[in-house]
């Protein structure tokens, strides 16, 4: 797995679009910066520094553990939970994130951690709901 | 007597119960972050950002300062009982520290953790009285060509201090810079930077970035790692160091503090970097340096005074310029603009409520944390063992809810879940966090203050190098981003701190 290989052309694709925009947002000039001035500075150097990040990520070799399944489940629980939560309002959502996550840290028995997971979703929107008056997405299911 | 009367003004604004509240809720989560490994204290103001828009100015801020130095309390106890540090800060008080508790010294490890603590914490605050004001008036004299340079200085110095490949960090501090400027231009009026999404128009807003980079990925890099830990029990007694304990540590606290508290000043070097060289010097003064990972006690005195002075330096630069030193006072300053408060030279003049509120609140803080930490001590080792895997939840959850009730906008949780995933994958491939958003902080006044200079100078760089002040700056920047060409030490990059 070469990492530095990787991030170094992410981060060049990065910079030649901050290049791209700069100029077509105009650059000005000394006299007279434009909107685009000190981006497309910014956007050479970090094409610059992409490079050496490339040739050094072609030299040099660094093992990378692969990403433990266990953040790709959260992630995906996470972005999920966010997409799902305008819909479905805030506490079924809520409480299948919690439920999901504690499994997710440490298999635990079934039942206490439902049980858990509904004292922690009722405890959150009681506190932020209820008493810091945050007004949770309701959804379709009303609640 | 100007100043004893500011701060009595300051000691009225503080003294009221909802700001006392307000102190008390700040130190305690800054000690309990402190003692929790994993999450750290720019994480956890990351975190509380949310609350501040919901607050009043003066008591969200004292709140957010007060989670900054009470998390340099914290650390220590995990050090010294469990051989965990808490926070980067306190890693050095490991050697030292736990080896005391081993040989049944735990009690007197960390009575002079906290008693050294108070001490420098309360020096510290009140070198911060003294020296921000003064640097406040001095620059005034700062015109845009000063700002940018400073500016400049500023990112350089964080890049050259972090960890790791300065490639890497020079490319973070860039992608900052590049990201700030986002959304519409101020001069010209133009959108830049939007693709269209109208979501960037107003630009990447720091409570989301910082959230997402510094609250969720550190708890998405925790969940990579094993999540059972070892609880030693360690009996506790005696946390009174004795009349031989106080002569040993008088010294290495005075040095630890003025070491921690010029440091803290320093942007880049932040709390942790002046443990390590109150360590080397402490063990360098010593007439029986072999005592030193033997549990001397000098080496828990020393860097834990520092880490506490510093913490009360970074705040020097951060309400006399406008100039944050590391994350925690990055994102602090943008809790200042989200509040409407413009931070610089002028805000101890038009906010002296804010200056003196701040620091009046940090006397009562250090007297908190030094009566709250010795008896809390058990109930610190009993919440550790709350296992992470039920705490990472909560934080997590804390965070969701955090980011939605900003704008009541599901959106902006999607938003910090993407900064999360970004901020996770920035940690595996070793780009550090700091630089980007110390720029992403600083971006807007350093473009504008770039463009206002060459507008003065009729389009003629030279004005930076013209100006003896920003020259100073200029240079000494130069100067950082060129000695690891010559010396050829950072350039692959091996981390200064581990």
């Amino acid at each position: 797995m070469r990492s530095d290989l990787k991030s170094g052309i992410f981060f060049l694709i990065i910079s030649l679009v901050i290049i791209w925009e700069s100029i077509r947002v105009e650059l000005g000039t000394f006299l007279s910066p434009g909107s685009g001035f000190l981006s497309f500075g910014i956007g050479l150097v970090l094409c610059g520094l992409s490079i050496v990040l490339i040739l050094r990520g072609l030299k040099i070799r660094i093992y990378q553990k692969p990403i433990s399944i266990r953040v790709i489940l959260a992630l995906i629980s996470l972005f999920i939970y966010s997409l799902v939560l305008e819909y479905l309002g805030f506490v079924v959502p809520t409480f299948f994130l919690v439920l999901f996550l504690f499994q997710l840290g440490q298999r635990r028995n079934w039942f206490l951690t439902i049980g858990i997971s509904l004292v922690v979703t009722f405890l959150a929107y009681f506190i932020f709901g209820s008493l810091l008056h945050v007004y949770f997405p309701k959804g379709i299911l009303g609640i | 007597m100007e100043i004893l009367k500011n701060l009595i003004f300051g000691l009225n604004i503080v003294l009221t119960p909802i700001n006392l509240l307000y102190c008390f809720f700040g130190v305690l989560l800054g000690t309990l972050v402190g003692v929790l490994p994993g999450l750290g204290p720019s994480a956890t103001i990351a975190l509380l950002l949310p609350m501040v828009f919901h607050g009043n100015p003066v008591s969200s801020i004292i709140m957010l300062a007060g989670i900054t130095y009470g998390a340099q309390y914290g650390g220590s106890t995990t050090s010294i009982l469990l051989n965990i540090p808490g926070e980067a800060s306190s890693v050095i008080t490991c050697i030292d520290g736990h080896q005391m508790a081993k040989q049944g010294r735990a009690g007197p490890a960390l009575g002079i953790a906290a008693l050294g603590s108070f001490i420098a914490g309360t020096i510290g605050v009140i070198g911060l009285m003294l020296f921000a004001p003064v640097l406040a008036k001095f620059a005034l004299r700062f015109g845009p060509p000063e700002f940018f340079s400073l500016a400049i200085m500023s990112l350089t110095l964080v890049t050259y201090v972090s960890r790791g490949s300065i490639i890497k960090s020079l490319m973070m501090a860039f992608l900052g810079l590049a990201m700030s400027l986002v959304g519409m231009d101020p001069i010209t009026s133009r959108l830049r930077f939007t693709f269209g999404v109208s979501a960037l128009m107003d630009g990447f807003e720091l409570v989301y970035v910082a959230m997402g980079l510094f609250g969720m990925s550190e708890v998405l890099i925790n969940l990579d790692k094993s999540m059972r830990r070892e609880i030693l029990e360690a009996e506790i007694k005696n946390l009174l160091p004795t009349k031989q304990d106080w002569k040993d540590s008088a010294k290495p606290i005075a040095r630890g503090t003025i070491i921690g508290f010029l440091f803290g000043i320093i942007p880049g070097f932040g709390q942790a970097i002046p443990t390590f060289l109150s360590y080397a010097l402490e063990k360098k003064f010593s007439k029986k340096p072999e005592k030193f990972g033997k549990g001397a006690i000098e080496g828990v005195a020393g860097p834990e005074s520092a880490n506490n002075a510093a913490s009360s330096g970074t705040f020097i630069p951060l309400l006399s310029l406008g100039i944050p030193v590391n994350p925690s006072t990055a994102i602090l300053l943008g809790a200042l603009m989200i509040l409407g408060l413009q931070p610089g030279p002028l805000l101890i003049k038009t906010r002296p409520d804010l200056f003196w509120g701040v620091i009046a609140s940090m006397y009562i803080g250090n007297v908190i944390l030094v009566i709250l930490n010795l008896p809390l001590i058990g109930l610190w080792v009993q919440i550790l063992k709350v296992p992470y895997s039920i705490l990472y939840v909560l934080i997590i959850l804390i965070c969701q809810i955090g980011a939605y009730s900003i704008n009541n906008d599901v959106n902006d949780v999607l938003l910090v879940n993407i900064f999360g995933f970004f901020g996770y994958l920035m940690k595996r491939y070793d780009f550090e966090g700091a630089p980007l958003i110390m720029a992403l902080v600083l971006g807007r006044m350093l473009e504008s203050s770039l463009r206002r200079a060459l507008m003065m100078s009729d389009g003629n760089p030279m004005i930076f190098l013209a100006r003896p002040i920003s020259a100073i700056f200029l240079v000494i920047a130069i100067i950082l981003l060129i000695s690891p060409l010559l010396t050829r030490k950072r350039i692959v990059g091996e981390p200064i701190e581990s």
